[in-house]
Order: C-alpha cells, then sequence, then structure tokens
C-alpha cells in the first residue's frame, strides 16, 4: 500500500519508477475517495496569501494544509504525511546549497536552490460546475442502450465485481431474512446507521489526508453540481455541433462541465459524474473534441490572434469579454491538468499535451495553474518514454518563452531533474540523457544572459568539488566527482557552450569548463578510468571544435594507445563493455580482451575526430607525428587481431592526409608567422570537405553512431 | 638524645650492606648536629638520596633479623613524637604494623619540618607504592649497593662541610620518607583495587613522578628507576605512558655534555661532597637511560610497541644526539628508515635529517656514523630498500672547500679531549683534607666548567676538525651512491621487461641516488668521474649499436632522464677537470622525449633534463640545436600545457643562442642554403644529427597560436615574432623563468591550488530567437506526428473502463461491508433485546414485588 511505503521509498519511487508512481495514484484513487475537502482550500483566501511572511518551512506547511500540519502537531506527525507521491517536497533553503532529499547524497549541492513555495493563491476560486443553460438538448433516448456494456474489457477487476456482487446478492438475502424475522431490527439498523453517519462526517473533517493538488476540490463541487443527467453520445454530438458552429452558444458550457466530469472520472466513485458517462464512448467523444478545439473556440471568444503574448492577455483580463468567458476558460485548464495528472498512457498524454500546447499563452493569466502545470510537465519530461518526453519538453519550452515568470522556475527545475535522472546511467538511459541534455540546451538559450548566470554558478560549484579533492585527496571527496551526476553535468555546460559560444562572448566560462575536464583528467588517471578519460576527451573534443582552439588531445589518450598484456584465460566468455554508460571499469575486466579492443577502438575514434579538426591545417603532418609513432608501434605490438586492422586504416588514412598537406604546403610561400596566410590555407578544400580524411572521418563517426544505437 | 642513636643505628644498619663506614665522621657529625634541630634536618636533607635509597636495604634488613634492642630506643622516640603531636591519623595504624616500621621511617619525624608539607606526602606514597607493586626488586637492590658505595663518601663529606644553604630542599627530603608512613596501609588496600583504578592511579603516580623530577631532578633522580619500573608494567597501556613520560622526563634533564666514565683511579680518589653528589646524579642517569633504551630496543620488536618506542628513539635522537649511547639509537633509528610503517618511516627520516641540519648539536659527529650506518644498511638489504632511507641524504650539508687542503687536521680533536678531560680531574686531584685548597680549587673549577659548558653548547668546532668529518662523511655517502649504482647497472640487464612500466620498480634507491649524485656533483672525486659517466651513460640506455630498440633498457623514462642530467651535473660542476664527451646523452634525450608519458613519468624530471641539457648550456651544436627544436616543438603539440611550456621555453631559448637556426621559422621553398647531410627531415630518427631538421619548418607554432593556454600561444607567437627580428635581436622576454619553473608554474597541481577567480556576470544581452539549437530537426519531427485516432479511441476508452471497473469495485466493496456490517448488528441487537427483556421481567417482577 502507498501509505504502509516509508517516505523514503516512495521518494524513491517518484525518481526513479515513474510507471509505478502512477499505478499507485491508481491505487490511493481507488481508496482515497473518501476523503475530506482539502483542508487549504477551506481556508480563508487572506490567510493564504499572507503566508509569504511566515518561516519557510512553515509556507511549506500551509500548501499541505494548515489544519494538516497542526493535526501533526497533535498527534505527533502520523496523520498529516500519509501520502508524500504529489506531496509538498520537504525542502530545506539554503544560499549555497540545496539537499532536497534524503535520499539524494550523491547531488552534493549540485542542484540549484529551488523555490516550492508559491502559493496555490487562487487555487480557491471556484472553478467547477458551470451553470448550464437549460435550452440545451439532452436526448434520453436509449438508441445505443445495448451497445453499453460492449467495450468494457473483461479483466481482473470485472471479474472481482462480479464475485462481490454475486456476494452482495447473498449478504442481502440474509440481512432480508433477518429483517424478516425481527422487524424491529430494521428500526434499530436505522437507528445505527444515521449515527454512524454522523460520525463519519465529524470525522471527515478532522481526518485530513494531505491530498495533493491533483484531487482538490473535489467535494466542494459536489454540492454545487447538481446536473446528473446521463449523457448520451448524441447529446454529445449535438453539443458538439452547436459549439462547432458557434462558439458563444451556451452548449459550450454544458460541455465543459462534461469534460469536467470526464477529467474526474474515477476520483469519486460514488459521486453522481459516475453515472453520467453512458459509455466510454462518450467519454472518448467529450474529450477529444474539448481538447481539439477548446484552443479555436477560446481564442474566438477573446478575440486573440495566435502571436498573443502574456502581456495581451493580462490586457484583456480587465475587459468585459473576460469577466464572461474566465470562468469557462479556468474550468477547461484546469480540467485538463487533472487530466493530466489521471492519465497513465503515455500516448494518451502525448496526445493531451500537444493540444494543449496551443492554449500555453492562456495560463498566463493563472500563474498557480501555471506551476502546476509546470510541475506535471517536468514529471512527464524526466520519463523514460520519447515521444512523450519530446512533447512535454516543447510544452515547457512553449511554457517558458511565453510566460516570463515561469522561466526561472523552469530553468531551475529542468536542471534539477536532469540532474535527478543521471543519477543512475546504463544502456538504456544514456540516449534518453543525451535528449536532456539537448532539452536542457534549447530551454537555456531561451534567456542566455539568465543561463549564463546559472551556468557560472554550476560551474563554480564543480570547481569548488574539484578542489575540495585534490586538496584532500580523500575518497569520499573522490567519490563526489566520480559518479554520472558529476561528469553529466560537466557535460551540460559543454553543449550548452558548444552551442553559444560562437554567438556570445563565454570565454570565461569556457576556461572554467576547461579547467574543471583538466582537473578531473588530472585526479583520475590510470587505466581503470579509461572509460571517463575518454568520455572528457570527447568533451574537449566538442569544445575545441567549437571554439577553433587548439587542445592536445593525444596526451590524454596515451594510456588507450599503450600496449597493455592480455590475460589469456577468459576467452570463454564475453562480457559486453559499453563505454558509454561506465566511468571506471571493473577491476577483474581490465586485462580483458574486449576491454582492450574498446579502448583502443574508442581511441580511434576520438582521435580522428581530432585529426578531422586539424585535417587541413598547415601544421597537421606535425600534429600527427607523435601519434602516428604510437599508433606504428601498438599496431606492431598488439597481439588482437581484430584491431589490426581499424589501427592500419588510421594509420593509412593520416598517413595519406600528412602527405597532402606536406604536397600543398611544400608550394606555398609563406611562412608560419604569416597569420592571414595560415589561416586561409587550403579553406577551399575545407569546404568542398572532399579530401578522404575527411570522409574518412564521417565513416567512423557513423560507423559509432550504429554502433552506439545498437546498444541502446 | 634518641634522634642522636636513631641516626646512627641507621647508620649501622646501612653498614650491613655496603663496606665499613669511617666512624670518626660520624662523630663529627654528632657533634655538629647535637644542639640543632633545624640543622640536623638540613643534613638529614643532604643525605636525602642516600637515605631515601637506604630505607629500602634496611626494610628487607629489619624484616630479616628484627633487633629487639632497637626496637625499644624506637618506641622511645616514638613517644616522643606522640607528645608532639605533629601526625594524627596514620601514626598509630604504624605503630601496629610494627616491624614493618623501621626506624628510617620514624628519622624525618624528628625534624618539624614534615608537618609544613604534609600535602606533598601523597606524592612519595605513590612512589613507594609503585617500589612494591614492582617485580624487579632483587635488580633494585643490586642497583642500590652501587649507588650505596658511591654515596656514602659524598655524604660524609657534606656533613663535614656543612652546607646549610639548601633549606629548600628539606622539604622535599623530608616528606619523601614520611609519605613512606602511609605506604604499607596502602598496600593492602592496593589489591582491592580494580585495574581500572590501578591504572588511574599508575597514571597520576607517572605524572607526579615526572614533575617532580622536572621540578628537581638533582635530587629527584632516583624516581626515574620508579618510571622504568612503571614502564615495565603488563598494562600497555600503563606500559607506553611509562616510556613517554620518560622521555619526555630526559629530554629535560640530559645535560649537555656526554658523560663518562669514570677511570678505576678516578674513583678511588677521595672527592668534594659536591662532586661525589654530581658523580652519584650523573651515575644514576646514565644508568637509567641505558635501561631505558635497551627496553625501548627490546620493545620496538613488540608490534604493539613498535611506534611508540621508535617514536621516543627518534625523539630522543633528536633531542640530544650528543650523549651517550647515541650509536645504539642510531643503530635502531637507521634500522627503520626502510621501514613498512610509513609513520615509523617518517619519523625516522625527520630524525636523520634533523641530526644532519642542526650539526650544531653533536659536531657532525653523529652525522659521520648516521651516514656510515647507512651505508652499511644499504650494503646489508643489496640495495633494496625504501627510497625514503637514500632521501635522507639530501638534507647533508657540506663546505664549499672541501677537500682543498689537509694540513694538520688531526691536532685538534685530542686537544679538545684533553681538556675535557682535565675538567673532569680537577676535583680527582684534591687534597682531601685541605679545607681551603678545596674551596679555591672548586671556584676554579667552577669556572672552567662554566667554560667548558659554554663550549660544549656553542660547539664551536675547528674548522679542520669538521673537515675531517665531513671528508669522511662525504666518503661514506658517494659510497652508498656509488654501490646503488653499480647494482643498478648490474641487474638492470636481467631486468624483465614485465617491470618496465612501473618507476623504480625494482630499483627503489635508484631515483633518491640520482638525485643525490645531482646534488652533490661538485664534489665527486675526479678519480671517479669517468667511471660514472660511463656508468650513466649505461643507465640512461645508450647504447652502442644504433639498431637496438631504446626500449631495451629496463629504467623508466624519469630514471634515464634523471641520469642525464646527473651525467650534465656531474659534467658542468668539474668543468676543468673532465674531458668526456656528453653527446651520448643528448641522443638518449632526443629520443626519450618521445617516450615520455604525462601520468606515468614525472614531469619535472622531463623538465628538469630541457633545463639541464639544453636551456644551461651556453652554445649548441646548430644541427643538433635545429634536431632538438624542432623536436620539441612537435613535443608541444601533443602534450599538455605544463609540458608544452616548457618545451617552449626551451625551444626559445635554442633560438636565441643559435640564430642560424632561424631560418626554421620561415617557409624558405628555396631550400636554404643550411640544408646539410640529410635534405628531407625525418622525424622519426633517432639521432638528432640525421634528422635533417634544419630543412624543416616550424609549422607547429602556428597551430600553437591556437592553443587554448594563453601562455602557451602567446609564448608560440612570441617565439614566432623572432623571424621578423634580425639575428642578434630577440624579442620581448614576456616569460623569464627557466622550463622546470615554467612546467611548475602550470601544472596542474598549480593551478587547482591557484584560488579560483570569480567568473564575471555580464554577457552582452541579446535575446535568441525561438529557433532551436540543440536539438535536431528530425527528432522534433516526431513530435508533430500526433497519435493515430483509432488508437487514440481505443486507449481512452479503455483508460474509461479501467477507471469504471475501479469506481464500480470500490462501490460494491462498500455496499458488501455495509450489509455485512448490518448483518453483525443483528447480534448486538439481540443482545440488547435480551438485555431489554431481563430488564421489562426485572422491572416486572420489582413492580410484582
Amino acid at each position: 500500500m502507498a501509505k504502509k511505503l516509508g517516505k523514503k521509498a516512495r521518494k524513491f519511487a517518484r525518481k526513479n519508477l515513474q510507471s509505478a508512481a502512477k499505478r499507485n495514484r491508481k491505487i490511493r484513487n481507488q481508496f482515497n475517495h473518501r476523503r475530506g475537502p482539502r483542508r487549504g482550500e477551506s481556508l480563508p483566501p487572506t490567510l493564504l496569501t499572507s503566508a509569504p511572511l511566515f518561516a519557510l518551512p512553515v509556507r511549506a506547511r500551509l500548501q499541505g494544509g494548515l489544519i494538516e500540519s497542526l493535526l501533526e502537531l497533535v498527534s505527533g506527525g502520523s496523520a498529516g504525511r500519509e501520502d508524500g507521491d504529489e506531496d509538498v517536497p520537504q525542502r530545506v533553503h539554503d544560499s549555497t546549497m540545496v539537499t532536497n532529499d534524503e535520499d539524494a547524497t550523491l547531488i552534493h549541492g549540485l542542484e540549484f536552490p529551488e523555490d516550492d513555495a508559491e502559493l496555490d493563491a487562487d487555487l480557491s476560486d471556484s472553478d467547477g460546475y458551470l451553470s448550464e443553460d437549460p435550452g440545451c438538448p439532452y436526448y434520453s433516448d436509449s438508441e445505443d442502450e445495448k451497445a453499453d456494456k460492449d467495450c468494457i474489457m473483461e479483466d481482473g477487476l470485472d471479474r472481482q465485481n462480479d464475485d462481490m456482487n454475486r456476494d452482495i446478492k447473498k449478504q442481502k438475502k440474509k440481512l432480508k431474512k433477518l429483517l424478516d424475522k425481527d422487524p424491529e431490527f430494521a428500526n434499530f439498523l436505522e437507528k445505527w446507521q444515521s449515527e454512524l453517519e454522523s460520525y463519519r462526517s465529524n470525522k471527515e473533517d478532522s481526518d485530513e489526508d494531505g491530498m495533493d493538488s491533483m484531487d482538490d476540490d473535489d467535494d466542494s463541487n459536489d454540492g454545487n453540481s447538481p446536473n446528473a443527467k446521463v449523457l448520451k453520445s448524441k447529446t454529445i454530438s449535438e453539443w458538439c455541433l452547436l459549439v462547432s458552429k458557434d462558439p458563444k452558444s451556451p452548449a459550450l458550457r454544458n460541455l465543459l462541465n462534461a469534460f469536467r466530469d470526464a477529467c474526474r472520472y474515477g476520483v469519486h466513485s460514488d459521486g453522481l459524474s459516475m453515472q453520467r458517462f453512458q459509455n466510454a464512448r462518450v467519454f472518448y467523444q467529450i474529450i477529444t473534441f474539448v481538447l481539439s478545439e477548446s484552443d479555436n473556440v477560446f481564442r474566438a471568444l477573446l478575440e486573440i490572434q495566435d502571436d498573443a503574448n502574456k502581456g495581451k492577455i493580462m490586457n484583456l483580463r480587465n475587459s468585459k469579454k473576460w469577466q464572461t468567458v474566465d470562468p469557462l476558460l479556468k474550468s477547461y485548464l484546469r480540467n485538463s491538468l487533472d487530466l493530466l495528472s489521471q492519465l497513465t498512457d503515455n500516448k494518451i498524454l502525448a496526445f493531451v499535451l500537444t493540444r494543449l500546447r496551443a492554449s500555453v499563452v492562456l495560463f498566463s493569466a493563472y500563474p498557480s495553474t501555471s506551476s502546476r502545470l509546470v510541475k506535471i510537465l517536468f514529471r512527464l519530461w524526466a520519463s523514460g518514454d520519447q515521444s512523450l518526453s519530446l512533447s512535454a519538453f516543447l510544452m515547457i519550452r512553449e511554457v517558458s518563452s511565453l510566460l516570463p515568470d515561469c522561466l526561472d522556475l523552469c530553468l531551475t527545475k529542468s536542471y534539477n531533474t536532469y540532474l535527478g535522472s543521471t543519477k543512475l546511467v546504463n544502456d538504456r538511459n544514456t540516449k534518453h540523457i543525451y535528449f536532456l541534455i539537448d532539452c536542457l540546451v534549447e530551454l537555456y538559450s531561451l534567456d542566455v544572459q539568465k543561463s549564463y548566470e546559472r551556468a557560472v554558478t554550476s560551474v563554480e560549484q564543480l570547481n569548488a568539488i574539484l578542489r575540495q579533492a585534490f586538496k584532500t585527496k580523500e575518497k569520499e571527496d573522490l567519490r563526489k566527482i566520480d559518479n554520472w551526476q558529476y561528469i553529466s553535468c560537466v557535460n551540460l555546460w559543454v553543449r550548452f557552450l558548444c552551442c553559444h559560444y560562437k554567438d556570445y562572448n563565454l570565454h570565461p566560462l569556457f576556461s572554467e569548463v576547461l579547467q574543471v575536464i583538466r582537473g578531473v583528467a588530472h585526479l583520475f588517471r590510470g587505466t581503470r578510468y579509461l572509460p571517463l578519460r575518454l568520455r572528457l576527451v570527447q568533451m574537449l573534443n566538442d569544445l575545441s571544435t567549437c571554439s577553433q582552439m587548439f587542445y592536445p588531445i593525444p596526451s590524454l589518450l596515451f594510456d588507450c594507445l599503450e600496449f597493455r598484456e592480455v590475460s589469456q584465460k577468459e576467452q570463454t566468455q564475453r562480457t559486453k563493455i559499453n563505454f558509454s554508460s561506465l566511468l571506471k571499469v571493473p577491476k577483474n575486466l581490465l586485462k580483458s580482451r574486449d576491454f582492450q579492443e574498446e579502448c583502443v577502438l574508442s581511441a580511434i575514434q576520438v582521435l580522428s575526430a581530432h585529426f578531422a579538426q586539424w585535417s587541413y591545417h598547415v601544421s597537421f603532418p606535425e600534429v600527427a607525428t607523435i601519434p602516428l609513432f604510437l599508433l606504428k608501434r601498438l599496431h606492431e605490438q598488439t597481439t588482437i587481431e581484430s584491431l589490426h586492422r581499424p589501427i592500419k586504416r588510421l594509420i593509412d588514412q593520416v598517413t595519406e592526409n600528412k602527405d597532402f598537406i606536406q604536397r600543398k604546403r611544400e608550394v606555398v610561400s609563406f611562412s608560419p608567422n604569416d597569420k592571414a596566410s595560415v589561416d586561409s590555407f587550403l579553406q577551399e578544400e575545407k569546404f568542398s570537405r572532399n579530401a578522404s580524411f575527411t570522409r574518412f572521418y564521417a565513416s567512423v563517426a557513423e560507423n559509432c553512431q550504429t554502433k552506439g544505437r545498437k546498444t541502446l | 638524645m634518641g634522634k642522636r642513636s636513631g641516626s646512627k643505628r641507621k647508620d649501622k644498619n646501612k653498614v650491613i650492606l655496603p663496606p665499613e663506614l669511617p666512624p670518626e665522621i660520624d662523630d663529627d657529625e654528632v657533634d655538629l648536629s647535637d644542639e640543632d634541630i633545624a640543622f640536623y634536618g638540613t643534613d638529614g636533607s643532604n643525605v636525602a638520596p642516600f637515605r631515601r635509597f637506604d630505607k629500602k636495604s634496611i626494610d628487607r634488613y629489619v624484616g630479616r633479623v628484627a633487633g629487639r634492642d632497637e626496637g625499644e630506643v624506637e618506641r622511645l622516640y616514638e613517644e616522643r613524637q606522640k607528645r608532639k603531636a605533629t601526625e594524627s591519623s596514620g601514626r598509630p595504624r604504624e605503630d601496629d604494623d610494627g616491624l614493618e616500621v623501621d626506624p628510617v621511617d620514624a628519622l624525618p619525624t624528628k625534624t618539624l619540618q614534615g608537618e609544613l608539607i604534609y600535602n606533598r606526602a601523597k606524592k612519595a606514597r605513590s612512589e613507594d607504592n609503585t617500589g612494591s607493586v614492582k617485580s624487579k626488586a632483587q635488580e633494585n637492590g643490586a642497583d642500590a649497593k652501587q649507588s650505596i658505595k658511591k654515596d656514602e663518601p659524598k655524604g660524609k663529606s657534606k656533613n663535614k662541610k656543612g652546607d646549610d644553604n639548601k633549606v629548600k630542599n628539606i622539604q622535599s627530603q623530608t616528606e619523601v620518607p614520611k609519605g613512606q608512613l602511609h605506604s604499607n596501609v596502602l598496600e593492602e588496600v592496593k589489591e582491592e583495587l580494580s585495574a581500572e583504578e590501578l591504572f588511574e592511579k599508575k597514571k597520576a603516580q607517572l605524572a607526579e613522578l615526572g614533575m617532580a623530577m622536572l621540578e628537581d631532578p638533582e635530587s629527584n633522580i632516583r624516581s626515574l628507576n620508579d618510571m622504568l619500573s612503571i614502564s615495565n608494567d603488563k598494562d600497555q597501556k600503563v606500559a607506553k605512558l611509562g616510556l613517554m613520560s620518560l622521555f619526555a622526563v630526559f629530554k629535560d634533564i640530559i645535560p649537555s655534555y656526554r658523560i663518562r666514565q669514570l677511570t678505576e683511579k678516578e674513583l678511588s680518589v677521595e672527592v668534594s661532597k659536591e662532586v661525589k653528589k654530581t658523580r652519584y646524579y650523573e651515575y644514576t642517569l646514565i644508568r637509567c637511560y641505558k635501561a631505558y633504551l635497551q627496553k625501548l630496543v627490546s620493545l620496538e620488536k613488540q608490534p604493539h610497541f613498535y611506534t611508540v618506542a621508535v617514536r621516543c628513539m627518534c625523539a630522543l635522537l633528536d633531542t640530544a644526539p650528543h650523549f651517550n649511547f647515541r650509536e645504539n639509537l642510531l643503530a635502531s633509528v637507521v634500522k627503520n628508515l626502510s621501514s613498512s610503517d610509513d609513520v615509523v618511516r617518517k619519523m625516522c627520516c625527520e630524525a636523520i635529517r634533523s641530526l644532519f641540519i642542526n650539526e650544531g648539536k653533536h659536531r657532525g659527529e653523529a652525522t659521520i656514523e648516521a651516514v656510515r650506518l647507512i651505508a652499511d644498511h644499504v650494503k646489508l638489504n643489496d640495495c633494496q630498500l625504501h627510497p625514503d632511507s637514500i632521501d635522507v641524504f639530501l638534507s647533508l650539508r657540506f663546505d664549499e672547500d672541501i677537500g682543498k687542503d689537509e694540513t694538520e687536521e688531526e691536532k685538534v680533536k685530542p686537544k679538545k679531549n684533553k681538556r675535557w678531560q682535565k675538567n673532569q680531574e680537577v676535583p680527582k686531584q684534591l687534597p682531601v683534607n685541605d679545607k681551603k685548597k678545596t674551596r679555591q680549587e672548586l671556584i676554579s673549577k667552577a669556572r672552567e666548567e662554566v667554560d667548558a659548558d659554554l663550549r660544549a653548547v656553542s660547539f664551536t668546532l675547528d674548522p679542520k676538525e669538521r673537515k675531517r668529518i665531513q671528508k669522511e662523511t662525504l666518503s661514506a655517502l658517494f659510497e652508498t651512491y656509488f654501490r646503488i649504482l653499480k647494482h643498478s647497472v648490474t641487474t638492470s640487464n636481467s631486468r624483465t621487461k614485465v617491470n618496465n612500466v612501473s618507476p623504480g620498480g625494482s630499483h627503489p634507491l635508484l631515483t633518491p641516488c640520482l638525485e643525490g649524485l645531482g646534488k652533490f656533483s661538485h664534489l665527486i672525486d675526479v678519480d671517479f668521474m669517468g667511471e660514472l659517466i660511463s656508468c650513466l651513460k649505461k643507465l640512461s640506455g645508450y647504447s652502442d649499436r644504433q639498431d637496438e630498440i631504446p626500449n631495451d633498457n629496463a629504467l623508466s623514462v624519469s630514471e634515464r632522464l634523471q641520469c642525464c642530467i646527473v651525467a650534465f651535473k656531474v659534467w658542468r660542476s668539474n668543468l676543468e677537470a673532465l674531458n668526456v664527451d656528453l653527446q651520448d646523452f643528448f641522443v638518449q634525450l632526443y629520443n626519450l622525449i618521445l617516450e615520455y608519458r604525462p601520468d606515468r613519468d614525472h614531469g619535472e624530471v622531463l623538465a628538469d633534463a630541457l633545463k639541464t641539457l639544453l636551456w644551461e648550456v651556453k652554445q649548441q651544436d646548430m644541427l643538433r640545436a635545429a634536431a632538438f627544436t624542432k623536436r620539441l616543438a612537435t613535443f608541444a603539440l601533443s602534450f599538455g600545457s605544463a609540458e608544452a611550456i616548457a618545451a617552449l621555453v626551451t625551444l626559445k631559448h635554442l633560438l636565441q643562442k643559435n640564430s642560424k637556426c632561424r631560418n626554421m621559422l620561415e617557409n624558405d621553398s628555396g631550400g636554404g642554403s643550411l640544408s646539410c647531410l640529410v635534405a628531407k627531415y625525418n622525424p622519426e630518427a633517432t639521432d638528432p644529427y640525421l634528422s635533417g631538421a634544419l630543412a624543416s619548418v616550424l609549422w607547429e607554432l602556428s597551430l600553437l597560436e591556437k592553443h587554448y593556454d594563453i601562455s602557451v600561444s602567446s609564448m608560440a607567437s612570441n617565439i614566432l615574432s623572432m623571424a621578423n627580428l634580425n639575428p642578434t635581436q630577440n624579442p620581448v622576454p614576456i616569460l623569464n623563468v627557466n622550463p622546470l619553473e615554467a612546467y611548475r608554474d602550470l601544472s596542474m597541481e598549480r593551478e587547482l591550488l591557484k584560488p579560483s577567480k570569480a567568473l564575471p556576470l555580464n554577457l552582452k544581452k541579446k535575446r535568441r530567437g525561438k529557433e532551436f539549437v540543440a536539438l535536431s530537426p528530425d527528432v522534433l519531427q516526431k513530435a508533430d506526428c500526433s497519435v493515430d485516432k483509432d488508437e487514440l479511441e481505443e486507449k481512452l476508452q479503455s483508460h474509461f473502463a479501467v477507471l469504471r471497473g475501479i469506481s464500480e469495485n470500490e462501490r460494491l466493496r462498500a455496499e458488501l461491508n455495509n450489509t455485512l456490517s448490518s448483518i453483525n448488528m443483528y447480534k448486538e441487537y439481540k443482545k440488547q433485546k435480551k438485555k431489554n427483556m431481563k430488564f421489562k421481567t426485572g422491572r416486572k417482577k420489582v413492580a410484582r414485588v
């Protein structure tokens, strides 16, 4: 049971087991239906808005409900925190370092401080039931009555339901017998039941459940939702028709009400809304229509264009038009969010997100709703599914660019989410992490000035950790670097630099990152750390390419190109070594063939990238001299047959290019100190990209890509 | 008169163990002390060490004989004592003990001072306690005998002279015996003490003993024995504490001179009281010190005491290298120089280093001893020791002019010794009876003593003597170094390739040895030089056959580079004397540059080699300079910034010194007049002369200008700017350091220890458009192909179904529960009904009644 799980375990689940979290949510919905209304909501808004004056922890509590926290104080903390799934994270705010999770020991302060205390100030706004125009038709004819049950799938629950039905019948019979036998008992029973009822309702007030913001204000709205008319397919079709004809049609209200009920379907099993949907088709109709059309409808109602920005919306807020549309819009947006948090299927989620993306700008009128949206979005973004991640990210980007207030939140959250998801790297999620990096860079390029400040903070943290480790050389400090979070963080900023180095003056950051990379490479030498080192070399290659500065890559690759003894015995079992998900090679593999092979192949790959970068430079022969020397020696000495060919190929290609450059430079007349001429040397050839080495490198890169894909 | 008889008796008792005691002296004493109690007290105090010692032997004696007649006297004395009532509690009990309390105990109570210092009595008591605890009673007894012999005459002479200026001492003297009164009581209680209390007690006792020692070592010197016995304790903690506190005490009380063994003759001659006292003090000190050292040496073998023992020895060596038994200390410390325990090794190295550095403490004698011991140690272990054991040699210091002339060097030391001996012998020759003369002598003696002390403290050593010692040290030092070199030469050929990569694999001593040779190269004898150079050549991997792969040599790159460095240092410091061709070392360096690996080898050694072989040499062969220039430029392209800058600094220097090589900076398409034997540059040549580097162009520099490191790139452009200058001109120096310094400046260690600078937080504000920068378009395309409609419908519907199923389930469950509980309620109902019935019937009954 979700409740029984330890807080830590739940947090872990939330971070790492998204599907499990979803299942939990489902199960919880099953049990929490009786929960009372959210306490925070029943508080007067004045109290809530004055909350920023409170100390931070209190504020965090307030979000969870004041009464809840009071209760918790009284009952020793057991009543409150029973479900933490979407609970307010217990963040400790610190000026420099933030450790958000108790179990996140590996994050060690790389995260940005997250200000989670934003208040759902307008959560208490009623957005529930919209009064309907009675003129709208309801079709009650049962033309599709027989199709009622058709689409309900036979699953475990249904069987269980049937069993229970039988049971109930049996027990009822029994009860009836008893009642028949003793008519006085009926009176007694009635009295008891009414007592129970009153007891329950009393208890409900004090029995706070700390429900998250997802299914709040449910019961409070039940009261003003008297419409229990069953929705038939025909009715919906009619309404849809009406609305698409005229956005101002009163049917819109009905439709949105239906949408609301659909979005909350399953949250209250005993609510009247359960009975409103005649069958699954109705449900589908409502959701698809509202999601696909409402953006157009609202834009038509508000008479705004596609390129409307936040300012425009804010201006509109005071207009008369807004007053009429406001409740409808609010209902639509909030209910969509409810839907988002209810859904479990990635495809539907992606669909909803794509639809909702069109109306992002409308969120700007409701800050609390948008921050809720952001939270949901980041959860979905970090989830492993590719298309869902992508659509979530596109939505995030839309939100960040259209709603300036959300940008900071998004930057922080994205960075922290990224760090959280790089805690564990394995063969399966490397691609996803690359995707996350790309997304982050996208997000951080929306406002480079702002991002630059963040980058500086983060890189300074990295540097401080590095220096600390360098000073003490203690295992604990070294562990802070020798992990994926640190390396991924460096990788992120390298990527960021690569994208923006040309357009902005990022040199200070560039040298800082460079120093971190060099420091890490210096600190972790030895064969065991070759994967880490190769990764760093790749970063250096990237940086070198983007900045057009020279970095002597070979100095870091000598270890790979050195011939080492291979133990002969373990030829029987071949373990697959994939450097993309390794930082440190296990000791038992150090002498294995596979490791050697992988080393040399990776070295060839990064080395050819380095050569490719300078393959048109006038001093290419000299660049290649020493590595060539080593490669030749390795080619002579190595006992691994499979390596002979790739090494030989690289040697040949490099030699060919070397001769080519030498031929070319023999006929030029400028000297090395003639910068302009040196720079223009062979530029034409470079742009035509026809030299053999360029082609060779392209093939190497492609080879690596396909190989990478295979392992993913 | 009881007091007198008591003292007499005491003397008698004492006499039993040692030989005769001259009676007339005793009489003298009686005469002097008869009337004045206070004086007697002082007298007693003067003889205190001896008396305190006595009590033990007397104890035994009394325990054995239990003379009745003396008991009478004692009782008398006791009664009188009671009347005086100075002591209240302790005494009656002692009376009960009877035999155990001997007259000696009573002695001090005759004086009145006992009262004054009552609080101090504890100290003595506990001291006695240990006396009883310890097991080595016999040993003490034996010691006692000896010291008594020595002591008695001393005490006598003191009495004669009647020195009464030591009132201060009285207190401590008197209290000691008094404390013993309690000892017996405590002895009984002792058994009840738990081990822990015992530990605490011993600790306190140690502290007290130590404090007393430090307060007044002269009179408390006997406590050393007690402390020694504590360090024999079974409890290891106590023993360790004992060792440590003994060390602390010795550290403070060891005199600044060496204590000499008295000759027979000296012993036989009567000396003054004071001298006797001093002799006794010294004798005890040296005996205890010896015992302590023996203990340390024996404990050193026990793993539990290893560190403590070595620590004590190192510290002792550090504080008292001039004192007796230095040889033993040195031997142990040197043995531990190559200990596998890091802490121990470090301590020993530090001790030896401080020995070398602070030669003033021991006039260099310990240095030569230590160096010889290390040399023997190396020889004994066949050069398989920890590098640290040789590393300490680097702290040796020699005078610059050593080895210049060696005339009449032998004179000084004996003379000095004579003088010293004279000082010692002065008191011996004193006529015993002549008091006046004695006094005079005393004065002159004191003066001389002061002089000697002064000399001993300042340790001004005669320059010639010093030179002699240094010469001996030097020869021992080089003997060690050459031994190591020879050993490396003979074994390197047989070394297998496997060891190749690990630096210093089977020649652990080679690196510090080469370092030392480099440092002391100016002191090497010319006769050895030829051999040394050929040795180094062999070690550096040079072979006459050119076709041999240099890798065959088993030494690591760093070691081979070091060989080159040493050869050059030797050559340079003996420039006039040596006529050796060092060309081979250049060839070695030329090839070793390519073998260098940043993480495996020490970059500083390479930089040092560049500095020594290329940077410091004033004029180079043009071909060689060109070859090195080209190679260094290529090297800079493939190695990190620190190595690169070292190479560039050297390169620049080469170009500055060899202006003809500057042609390499220009692309002379005509081939150039300088192209010599080899017309085409061959980067893989192993011989710098055959590489044809002069025909090449330093294109590398154009790429190095783009180096990420600003100092490397600016250095590269600085070098490039030379091309435009005429041969005599030099560019503006931008980095005026040698390669080694340049390397250190840019090394990662240095860079990371620099404080990190704050990054500027401002960028030109420029808001980017909405185009994507990082995500590739084909990834983005995937987002737009939305979900298939049918699939969506199906999924939504199944979602709906699941939700419905769940809610249905819940509803049913609630209903079921409701029904079930209703049924259960029936029982309740029945019960109630019954009760009601009863009640009703009861009421009915009541009504009936």
